[in-house]
């Protein structure tokens, strides 16, 4: 088993619910990991699916929380934002664009396979240095507080055993091979380069 | 990793670690120097654990690089120190150190460089990358150094010249077995690439790698960095890198290295913008059948991100039709293709097209482009192409332009028919991913595309016009060249489309078979470890031998176990065994035949047992290979000769023998021909051969081979000849027999007859041993030594011995000496055994006469067994005849050594013998009487008998009975007349009238006379006139000739009378004394004479017929007593010659009155049990002659029931034997009795023997 722990990633749109959820799983078991989003915005439901609550990411989750509540606090408790929020920010102040993060990783996750081309369109954009690689591996996670749940020990699942392989770039292919029978979903896979 | 845990991110974590010693160590130095303060935290490492002493190394890195660099000199030893570190974090921050201690001062290249080198050959796989990317930054900083250095010392060019040497081993890690350590090495032949080509002017250059080196900033004149040199290496390392791209195995993470490192050299070195795009189609086309469908998502994803991104670059601008269809193909909108286009370009390069770009017309899109740009756009390519670019470039669109004409409906029809064929059973995964239905199929545009497509599979197969025509120019443009590129790109290539037909043709064409499961056994391999738990150690030892090469075997395989090889090996032996068919059809098959048996030779166990199992499966078609093979081991033997061992071979020899000899009966002669050319017969095969021979129904193949063995390996021909010997004693019969013809045929051979000969008197010389040695019982037969003769081991030790003797009669000496050495049980056994034989050798044979001559002693019976089997059926020859009666003269006077030649016997002889021969057993007695009379042999050699029928009755009449008792003569005479055929009427008549003209009467004259009459009642005139001539002859004065004479009257009666009246009266009345009874009746003949005629008889003759009893008194008893026995002889022989003549028989209570005296009594009980003796004795003896004789009959239907008595059957003749042993009057020694048991003589068919033996 590597000395080192993985320096983990996992990505989703807003870095609210899979992404986090993840995040926890994923610290909780000792993991080097950090989580962002990828979108422009952060966004999170609204009274309808077509007024959602937009933040950038420069707003805290506190913020957001305080806002929320201010708004419609019954709702955004019955429909659990509250309660998401209320985790999130014990993890961290608030979201992350994964754009802008410059630290290197060695494992990118990501939740939805747009959020996947758009890491991987961000990675192989930047101009290579360290050509230090990066796996991005993409697991399809609906955005839901069930699916993110299920999703977030999928991933960790998936994290343990890529942490405890003995040479992780040799084995992970059929790692994931072997995650895919199992999980039955298919994971997108590349590797990018710092 | 616990309390990581509790205090929530790593990253933090460690933050806060890091921050706590900076604060402690600062704390602690607060006054130190620098280099005090790296001092001390270099000690302190050495003592930390993993974790801490990174930091503490971290810290001394930042102090001695970025704030004192004068200290980086003092300390870099002990830095470099940590490169041994056990933990592998150390070891690979030691390696980032190198890299940064390097960048600062460029000279510390040539200390470090070394150790960069080492640890690029370190176990672990992770510093081995660590110092892989290490390199791909040195490299350039190197090459800087040097360029920019004015003068190159000879340690700087030594210090190149390890880089140069790295820089292959890092290529060479494209094949290692470790799929991250193939990532960074692809990664770093993307770099080096780049630094190994010129900078363009639409180059995009990444602004951090603004200042770095490439190709157009070397000098030309550089004193030792060559321009040219590294010019080819950056061609080299491209081609090794697109090389790697199409190997049919490749990773998917390889493949999206690979894939985004083309893209970065498009943008970066648009130069190679058409091997990138065409390393795409082809790609797009020909994606690695072991991806996984995911995985084939993923790498779509890439290629389309990167097309996308090449598409971006302005210098793909004349790609953008294969880009376009790329993209359209990965499901890019048409649209989304458009905006991609870089603006600069578009307003240039496609003005015209702009209407068309939108709507409906997408599909044709382009089509249009392409036409556009074929036609327009050749000429103004961007400037520093290779030829090589632009040739293979457009041998796709030649080939493309051949195709388009030819894809009419018909042929495309018949293109998907016969691909059908090759279709695999399932859809790979990529095709299944990638497939979208054809809409626009049978356009023009997509006909283009079609024969694009085909086009580029072509190009990459090594076919099509368009190649052959690029390659002729590619010659003529490249002959300037250097030899060493010429070879390079010629070895290359073949390699790549190899690759590429096997992907492709792969599914219907699989290499030996080997197709079965590609994906299982071979992907994982070179995709990725196959096994987990793999030593880090092991990636190491690619890159040590560092040399060049185009692909190394050893890197991409993995050590198999032994388990494995021997399984693959097995199966490899097993597909070639399979592929018999196939490569029959190719005529390949004496190769494939050469290459099993040299393959054979070197395994062991069980894989050639599994060879010799298939070719017994069809030997007659496999025999090639089993000769093959079978030379090849006996070759293999001979080459290590003084040493060699011949098990293998005779392992080899002895399964297929054995396997041919086990299966069921093959009519081609194989077993012959295998053994007649085996180089060598082993113990162990000549016992299979022997087994052969003893299967009865090969028996005569198996017999054969081995005589041509005998025949034609006289090196050991004795050794073949003793297995033929042995079997002659075989306990089956066919093998026997068979075994016997065989030996006969080779005992014609000179120098073969002397062992055979040897070794037949041998096993019959173990006769004389008491008991059968256990030899006998064949080897391993632990039968006790003690158990007893039998027939079947008599037999045994005599079967080759008997069938020899014919053909050499002078081995019958040696049974002589044998016979007289061996047990009763033998002799008896020899003595049924030897009559074909003696047989065979006919009594003219001078050693059988010899024999005869010699009589050894105790051999008589032997002699005497001889002698009756020669004359059993001929007559005997003078020859004989002189030797027999010599040896019964001379040596031996036994009467019963005549009897075989008694017809060669002077008739003075015979009658001379006759007292003692009547006396033997009556069988014996009834075979002399048949040999006489000629009722043993057939018709016309009675001719020889020296005594006729008559005379040999008249010679009984006459034998003197003190020589020989009467009982005796009785029962001879008795046999006479048993002979109806031969005494006839004519001949008893003659033998009466010359015992009549005797000067005495013989005792049994009237015996014989009443007998006659008895059989031939028409003898009854002869018979008054025998009568009538007796009383001349005074009749009465022989006491028994009279009494039958009375007999013979009261019998004949009444014409008897006319002669009892000539008697003078005196024995007249003795008459009537004995048969009271006759009286009457004559008185009343007499009386009914007419008166005259009663005159002519005397008063004294009435007299005596008229007196009363009282006259009878006087008579004496033992008259009276006499009477009555011949009468009661006469009923006898009545009952037994003729039992319907009981009504004739007297009334015997006219005896009873007469009752003699007790002793008188006695006596006459006495003389009376000879006919009932007799009369008991002849029945039995008939009885078993007529069975025989009806036997006969029913054999010999044209003989006349006359002639029933003439052939004799065997069984009562051999009875004679038995019968005479049992007489206990005979004067041989106790071997007679053994005489016993019969043998039917006439055909030795061993299936009569065995009924017999039944009996």
């Amino acid at each position: 088993m590597p000395s080192q722990p993985l320096r983990v990633a996992v990505v989703c749109s807003s870095n609210q619910n899979r992404s986090m959820e993840a995040h926890n799983i994923l610290s909780k078991r000792g993991f080097d990991v950090r989580s962002f989003g990828t979108g422009t915005h952060v966004k999170l439901p609204g009274p309808a699916p077509d007024k959602p609550n937009v933040y950038d990411f420069k707003t805290t989750y506190e913020q957001m929380y305080s806002d929320l509540v201010r708004k419609d606090k019954e709702l955004y408790t019955q429909n659990g934002i509250l309660h998401m929020l209320e985790r999130n920010k014990r993890i961290k102040p608030r979201p992350e664009r994964f754009q802008s993060c410059k630290e290197q990783f060695d494992l990118v996750i990501t939740c939805e396979e747009r959020v996947y081309d758009q890491v991987v369109e961000d990675l192989n954009s930047r101009e290579q240095e360290t050509f230090q690689p990066v796996h991005v591996i993409n697991v399809d996670i609906q955005d839901n507080h069930e699916e993110a749940t299920l999703g977030a020990f999928l991933i960790c699942e998936l994290c343990q055993c890529i942490q405890h392989t003995d040479d992780m770039e040799n084995e992970i292919d059929e790692l994931l091979q072997e995650f895919e029978d199992k999980s039955s979903r298919p994971f997108l896979h590349t590797v990018c380069f710092y | 990793m616990e309390d990581r845990m509790a205090s929530g991110s790593g990253e933090r974590q460690h933050a806060s670690v890091a921050s706590q010693f900076f604060t402690g160590a600062e704390d602690a130095a607060i006054d130190m120097t620098t280099s005090e303060k790296v001092v001390d935290l270099l000690n302190q490492a050495a003592l930390m654990s993993t974790d801490d002493k990174l930091t503490a190394l971290k810290q001394v890195q930042e102090l001695i690089i970025n704030k004192d660099p004068s200290l980086l000199d003092n300390f870099l030893d002990e830095m470099i120190a940590f490169q041994t570190d056990k933990s592998i974090e150390v070891r690979k921050f030691v390696i980032g150190f190198i890299e940064e201690a390097c960048k600062r001062d460029n000279e510390l290249l040539l200390k470090l460089i070394a150790n960069l080198n080492m640890l690029l050959k370190d176990e672990s796989v992770n510093v081995v990358k660590k110092a892989i990317l290490t390199l791909t930054q040195l490299y350039k900083v190197a090459l800087q150094w040097l360029v920019r250095s004015k003068s190159v010392s000879e340690m700087q060019e030594a210090c190149w010249d390890m880089v140069t040497h790295m820089k292959e081993e890092v290529l060479a890690l494209l094949d290692s077995d470790n799929d991250g350590v193939r990532t960074h090495a692809i990664k770093f032949t993307e770099s080096l690439i780049i630094t190994l080509s010129p900078r363009t002017p639409d180059s995009d250059i990444p602004k951090k790698q603004e200042g770095d080196i490439s190709l157009d900033r070397l000098p030309k004149d550089h004193s030792y960095i060559r321009y040219d040199v590294l010019s080819e290496e950056g061609k080299s390392a491209l081609e090794k890198l697109l090389k790697f791209m199409v190997h049919p195995a490749i990773s998917s993470i390889n493949l999206t290295t690979a894939l985004g490192s083309l893209a970065t050299l498009a943008r970066q070195r648009p130069m190679f913008m058409s091997e990138v795009v065409q390393a795409y189609e082809t790609l797009h086309a020909n994606l690695p059948p072991t991806l996984a469908k995911s995985q084939v998502s993923s790498v779509r994803k890439n290629l389309k991100l990167h097309l996308v991104s090449v598409l971006r670059h302005p210098s793909s601008m004349d790609f953008h039709s294969q880009i376009s269809t790329l993209l359209l193909d990965l499901g890019m909108a048409q649209g989304d293709i458009a905006r991609c286009v870089p603006a600069a370009a578009q307003p240039r390069k496609r003005p015209r097209h702009e209407p068309y770009s939108e709507g409906k017309r997408i599909k044709i899109e382009p089509t249009l482009i392409e036409d556009d740009e074929d036609k327009e756009e050749p000429a103004p390519v961007v400037v520093p192409k290779p030829s090589s670019t632009t040739g293979t470039q457009s041998a796709i669109d030649l080939t493309a332009e051949f195709l388009l004409p030819l894809l009419t409906s018909e042929n495309v029809a018949n293109l998907v028919l016969i691909s059908m064929v090759y279709l695999p059973e399932a859809m790979p995964a990529s095709f299944q991913a990638t497939y979208t239905p054809v809409e626009s199929a049978g356009t023009d545009a997509q006909i283009k595309h079609l024969a694009r497509l085909m086009a580029t599979q072509m190009t990459a197969a090594g076919l099509g016009p368009g190649l052959e025509q690029c390659r002729a120019r590619d010659e003529e443009g490249k002959e300037g060249e250097s030899e060493a590129s010429m070879e390079e790109s010629g070895s290359k290539d073949p390699i790549i489309i190899r690759k590429v037909s096997a992907v492709s043709l792969g599914q219907a064409i699989s290499v030996v078979g080997a197709y079965k499961s590609p994906t299982a056994e071979e992907t994982p391999q070179a995709k990725k470890l196959p096994e987990p738990i793999m030593p880090s150690t092991q990636p190491k030892a690619p890159g040590s031998s560092g040399r060049k090469k185009v692909f190394r075997l050893g890197d991409v395989v993995q050590p198999l176990s032994d388990s494995q090889l021997e399984k693959l090996t097995n199966m490899a032996v097993k597909r070639i065994l399979q592929a018999e068919k196939a490569i029959a059809r190719s005529g390949m098959s004496h190769v494939r035949v050469k290459l099993l048996a040299r393959l054979m030779t070197q395994f062991e166990g069980a894989m050639k047992d599994d060879m010799l199992h298939f070719i017994l499966e069809d030997m007659r078609a496999r025999s090639d290979l089993a000769f093959s093979l079978l030379y090849q081991e006996y070759n293999q033997y001979l080459s290590q000769l003084p040493s060699g061992s011949l098990d293998s071979y005779e392992h080899c020899l002895f399964a297929l023998l054995s396997g041919l000899q086990e299966r069921p009966e093959q009519r081609d002669g194989l077993f012959t021909k295998l053994v007649l050319e085996a180089p060598l017969i082993t113990e162990s095969a000549l016992e299979v051969i022997r087994r052969y021979c003893e299967d009865e129904s090969r028996v005569y193949l198996g017999m054969t081979t081995l005589k041509e063995l005998i025949l034609k390996r006289p090196s050991r021909q004795f050794q073949y000849l003793h297995v033929l010997l042995d079997l002659s004693s075989h306990e089956k019969e066919k093998v026997r027999s068979t075994a016997l013809t065989f030996i006969k045929r080779l005992y014609e051979k000179d120098h073969l007859r002397e062992y055979i000969e040897k070794f037949a008197l041998n096993y019959m010389q173990l006769l004389v041993h008491p008991n059968p040695p256990s030899l006998l019982f064949g080897v391993g037969d632990d039968t006790e030594v003690a158990s007893p003769w039998t027939e079947e081991t008599v037999r045994q030790c005599l079967y080759l011995y008997l069938s020899l003797l014919p053909l050499n009669h002078r081995l019958v000496h040696e049974l002589a000496a044998v016979y007289t050495e061996a047990i009763a049980d033998i002799k008896r056994s020899v003595l049924r055994v030897i009559e074909q034989p003696i047989r065979g050798m006919g009594m003219n044979s001078p050693d059988l006469l010899l024999l005869v001559e010699n009589c050894p002693k105790g051999a008589e019976t032997l002699v005497t067994r001889c002698l009756h089997i020669l004359t059993d059926k001929v007559p005997p020859s003078p020859d004989l005849v002189e030797r027999v009666r010599d040896l019964y003269h001379k040596r031996v006077p036994d009467v019963r050594f005549l009897i075989p030649v008694i017809n060669g016997l002077e008739k003075k002889e015979v009658i001379q013998a006759l007292p003692k021969l009547i006396k033997l057993n009556p069988i014996v007695v009834k075979e002399v009487f048949n040999r006489l009379l000629g009722t043993q042999h057939s018709e016309g050699s009675s001719s020889m008998s020296p005594l006729t029928p008559g005379e040999l009755l008249i010679s009984l009449h006459n034998i003197d009975s003190t020589k020989c008792d009467m009982k005796s003569i009785i029962k001879a005479t008795n046999l006479c007349f048993g002979e109806k055929n031969v005494y006839t009427s004519e001949v008893l008549a003659v033998v009466m009238q010359q015992l009549m003209d005797q000067n005495s009467l013989p005792m049994l004259f009237m015996r014989t006379v009443i007998q006659s009459l008895t059989m031939y009642p028409r003898l009854g005139g002869f018979v008054m006139n025998i009568l009538t001539r007796l009383i001349p002859k005074q009749v009465w004065k022989y006491p028994k000739v009279w009494e039958g004479f009375v007999k013979c009257c009261q019998r004949t009666k009444p014409q008897s009378y006319s002669v009892l009246l000539q008697l003078p009266p005196a024995q007249l009345a003795s008459v009537f004394e004995r048969c009271p009874e006759m009286r009457e009746p004559l008185l009343q003949h007499v009386r009914s004479f007419t008166p005259h005629q009663q005159a002519h008889i005397p008063s004294s003759i009435i007299a005596i017929l008229e007196a009363t009893n009282r006259m009878q008194e006087p008579q004496p008893q033992p008259e009276s007593d006499h009477a009555e026995a011949v009468e009661e002889r006469e009923m006898h022989l009545q009952e037994v010659v003729m039992p319907a003549a009981q009504a004739e028989t007297p009334a015997p209570t006219v005896f009873a009155a007469h009752e003699p005296a007790p002793q008188l009594g006695l006596s006459r009980r006495e003389e009376e049990e000879e006919p009932m003796e007799e009369g008991e004795a002849d029945p039995e003896c008939l009885e078993v002659a007529d069975e025989a004789t009806t036997q006969i009959k029913a054999l010999e239907a044209e003989k006349g029931p006359n002639d029933i008595p003439q052939e004799k059957a065997e069984e009562p003749m051999e009875q004679t034997f038995t019968e005479s042993a049992d007489a206990s009057d005979q004067p041989q020694d106790g071997l007679e009795d053994r005489i016993a048991e019969p043998e039917p003589a006439a055909a030795a068919a061993d299936t009569e023997i065995s009924r017999e033996e039944e009996n």
